[in-house]
């Protein structure tokens, strides 16, 4: 016995049809034959490189790995070319291009280049990667901040004059009780007050947000530079020699070949940085507060309706961003060279700010954008010593193109919480 | 959003500039009593970006003035220059209150002294590190009779520190870098090149130098002078890479090189440049190997003396090994560690170069 299917069709959704975007597989393909032509077939055929994949501190080493440094640019850059067809496929189709073929495509072109540039020397990867997640440390710290302020609607220049703050307050709080907690506590505290500021001004008095930004920047690095002459030079011993944390191995995890000492065997303040990374995705985007909070940021006129406190919402979260900038100040000081120094972020907290816009103003994305400019910025270190055809200057240049080039190409449009920048004023 | 991404980078980069506001802080010490020519007599100065305490040649440079102040009771001041746009309007403020000398600091400077001396035939002027009337940048202008260069061949002493270092490598790999790439930074880099070079051929030996290709003349570079954090990388980065004696050139910068030192456990040394590392920079002492030092401080009080005694001359001053210009600063806490053979040919190497027998070539030396 049949059973009667004929039910009245669903009607049928009109299909939307999105214009098709060639602009990843274009991207790709163009670095790919670029790959292919400069890296693979203009290579010296005769040389190797070799990967060397240790660094001293593993349990058991991994053997160097040496390849034919011609063959394998040309295999990585057919890999590229593969990646990118793919692409081409998928925009046809209208579907965009997924992460890990991006991903894919960026490791194959990294290695090619790298067989290329490192043609009859050793390059350390593992020292490589180490050095990527330092220098992405207050990075990432500064993104967060932004991204706690903004995903609420407050837009923070002032994570430069923050992440100073911290350097200041944890070098002077750690050389004085000679404890790397209560240094820590201090550079937490140093954000909060500068967030606190931007929060007075931006939140409860409509000042421009950015204008305030600025202002506080020049000012931190005023005061800081200040008490940096009058006192903590004249008497180093006392006021300007914090203790430094130690690298701390995690047992079993950093044993893991390569990762393992990347990822486990850094300083406190590198595990801090994961937590507080992993807070705060999870806290926008599993909780309430989460949800209230990008309510503010995009349509605060809504959030207001149901009942959120917009203000106090925003003022909360430029405190808390505040205080994880603060928090990546202590990096400068406790968690690398000890002393605090004049405008020792040196431009650090305008990168991160690039970073997460860059990460499209996600906690994870702007996790990926530091790491890229560390990656960048780290390689470039790394080739200058071992020797490169490419001059210093040039290579100095590198982690702004490295992004100009993903930003360009690669990622998506970014697009701002809506209600980002715009002060609420309740009618 | 476009709009405020530009916004956001325009300020940016306004913050950046907005580090030097007005050309603000004014140092000023009374002089002492003494005669009544040398206490009318105003020694002026103005600092580069470092400020007055840079810990290098701006503060070598005040030293340099103020122990003329003692000599003769004159007075002395300072005017600091926050950004490259202070440099004029400093050099000028100073030219209107009648200073007898005005000592600028620093190769950046260059420009701002050149112009002001022209415009100001009357007035004396010493610069460090910079000769301006050989500058290719300025040809065609007329050289000026009223600017005397201090110059230093910091080569010849950085090649006694590429020797010593070679010799006292345990891994036969010996580091350099740089903060920006300027003359008055590769010099360093090429004397110690150099020296390592004399080493591996006198002792037929095969240490390494990493950070620096002289025939090049390229190498590692920090982009700046002020960022610890990125030298201390830098250095790991080398130390990784098998040195275990690191020359950063890099002033603020090169501190970080001495915090990875510290941090090795007494596996790496570092040379210094500029000023004793043992006593400018006395928390990271115990690794300092040597250092690498510029007489600044002499040549500017002897520059000042001079003009206060009305000797002035616009010959530039070469500061070099014959003249104790520049040399090697104890070993201090190494003293002890540097093979007394060694020492002994590092002395040797110096009374050779003294004497000519060996002629330290850089293309960066100072041209007069």
């Amino acid at each position: 016995m049949a059973l009667d299917t004929s039910a009245p069709p669903a009607p049928v959704e009109p299909e939307i049809q999105l214009p098709i975007s060639y602009k990843a597989p274009i991207t790709m393909g163009v670095l790919g034959v670029f790959a292919l032509v400069v890296f693979g077939l203009m290579g010296d055929p005769a040389k190797t490189t070799t990967f060397d994949l240790t660094i001293g501190t593993e349990a058991f080493a991994l053997p160097d790995v040496a390849v034919p440094s011609m063959a394998f640019s040309v295999v990585t850059a057919v890999l590229c070319l593969i990646v990118a067809g793919y692409a081409l496929v998928r925009a046809r189709s209208r579907r965009r291009v997924p992460w890990w073929a991006i991903l894919a495509f960026g490791l194959a072109f990294i290695l090619s280049f790298l067989s290329w540039v490192a043609a009859g020397k050793t390059l350390p990867v593992t020292g490589l990667l180490q050095g990527t997640i330092l220098l992405s440390v207050p990075l990432i710290f500064g993104a967060q901040s932004g991204v706690l302020c903004e995903r609420a609607g407050v837009v923070n220049i002032a994570i430069e004059g923050q992440l100073l703050a911290g350097a200041f307050m944890s070098a002077v709080v750690g050389s004085l009780t000679n404890n790397i907690w209560l240094g820590l506590l201090a550079a937490v505290v140093a954000g909060l007050l500068v967030a606190w500021v931007l929060a007075v001004f931006a939140v409860t008095y409509f000042v421009d947000q950015v204008i305030v930004g600025v202002v506080i920047n020049t000012l931190v690095l005023g005061l800081t530079s200040f008490f940096y002459t009058a006192v903590l030079s004249q008497n180093v011993e006392t006021w300007n020699s914090p203790p430094v944390m130690q690298r701390i191995a995690i047992p079993v995890l950093s044993d893991i070949p390569i990762l393992g000492p990347v990822l486990f065997n850094q300083s406190l303040i590198v595990y801090l940085m994961y937590v507080l990374v992993a807070v705060v995705h999870v806290g926008l985007f599993r909780t309430r507060w989460g949800l209230r909070v990008r309510a503010v940021g995009e349509h605060p006129k809504a959030a207001d309706t149901v009942g959120i406190d917009v203000n106090r919402v925003r003022f909360r979260n430029v405190l808390l961003g505040g205080m994880a900038a603060g928090l990546g100040g202590a990096f400068f000081t406790l968690g690398s060279v000890g002393a605090f120094g004049k405008a020792m972020t040196a431009g650090k907290g305008f990168i991160a700010l690039a970073a997460m816009i860059f990460g499209r103003w996600s906690p994870l994305g702007a996790v990926g954008a530091a790491l890229l400019f560390g990656f960048a910025d780290q390689l470039q270190q790394v080739l200058s010593i071992i020797g490169t055809p490419i001059p210093s200057q040039f290579m100095l240049m590198a982690p702004y193109l490295a992004t100009l080039f993903v930003v360009a190409g690669l990622a998506g449009r970014s697009r701002a919480p809506a209600a980002d920048g715009v002060p609420y004023i309740k009618s | 959003m476009k709009t405020r991404v530009l916004a956001v980078s325009a300020l940016a980069a306004l913050t950046l500039a907005a580090c030097g506001e007005a050309p603000s802080d004014e140092g000023a010490t009374g002089g002492a009593t003494g005669g009544t020519a040398a206490a009318d007599f105003l020694g002026c100065m103005v600092t580069d970006q470092g400020g007055i305490d840079d810990r290098s040649f701006n503060a070598s440079a005040w030293e340099g003035l103020q122990a003329a102040e003692q000599d003769l009771g004159i007075q002395v001041k300072y005017v600091t220059s926050k950004s490259e746009s202070d440099y004029t309007p400093n050099v000028n403020s100073l030219v209107a209150e009648d200073c007898g000398i005005i000592v600028t600091v620093g190769f950046s400077l260059g420009d701002a002294t050149l112009t002001a001396a022209q415009a100001n035939a009357d007035e004396k002027f010493a610069i460090v590190d910079e000769n301006p009337d050989a500058d290719p940048d300025t040809d065609g202008v007329q050289p000026t009779e009223n600017i005397k260069p201090l110059l230093f061949n910091t080569a010849e002493a950085a090649y006694l520190a590429g020797y010593l270092s070679a010799g006292m490598s345990e891994s036969g790999t010996v580091g350099t870098f740089g903060g920006i790439k300027l003359p008055t930074v590769a010099v360093f880099m090429d004397g110690f090149a150099d020296g390592v070079a004399k080493y591996n051929e006198d002792k037929g030996a095969d240490v390494k130098l990493l950070g620096w290709d002289k025939a090049k003349q390229d190498g590692l570079f920090a982009g700046k002078f002020d960022s610890p954090t990125d030298g201390k990388n830098l250095a790991s980065n080398l130390i990784q890479q098998g040195a275990d004696i690191i020359m950063p050139v890099a002033g603020g910068t090169g501190l970080g090189a001495a915090q990875a030192a510290q941090e090795s456990g007494g596996k790496v040394a570092i040379v210094w440049v500029d000023t004793d590392g043992y006593e400018s920079a006395s928390q990271y002492k115990e690794v300092f190997l040597t250092t690498v030092e510029k007489g600044i401080a002499n040549a500017v009080e002897t520059a000042t003396v001079e003009t206060v005694n009305g000797q002035f001359t616009n010959t530039p001053f070469i500061g070099t090994l014959a003249n104790d210009g520049v040399g090697l600063a104890p070993y201090h806490d190494f003293e002890s560690k540097v093979p007394a053979e060694l020492s002994a040919e590092v002395e040797a190497l110096k009374e050779q170069i003294i004497d000519g027998t060996i002629v330290v070539e850089s293309a960066n030396s100072p041209q007069t």
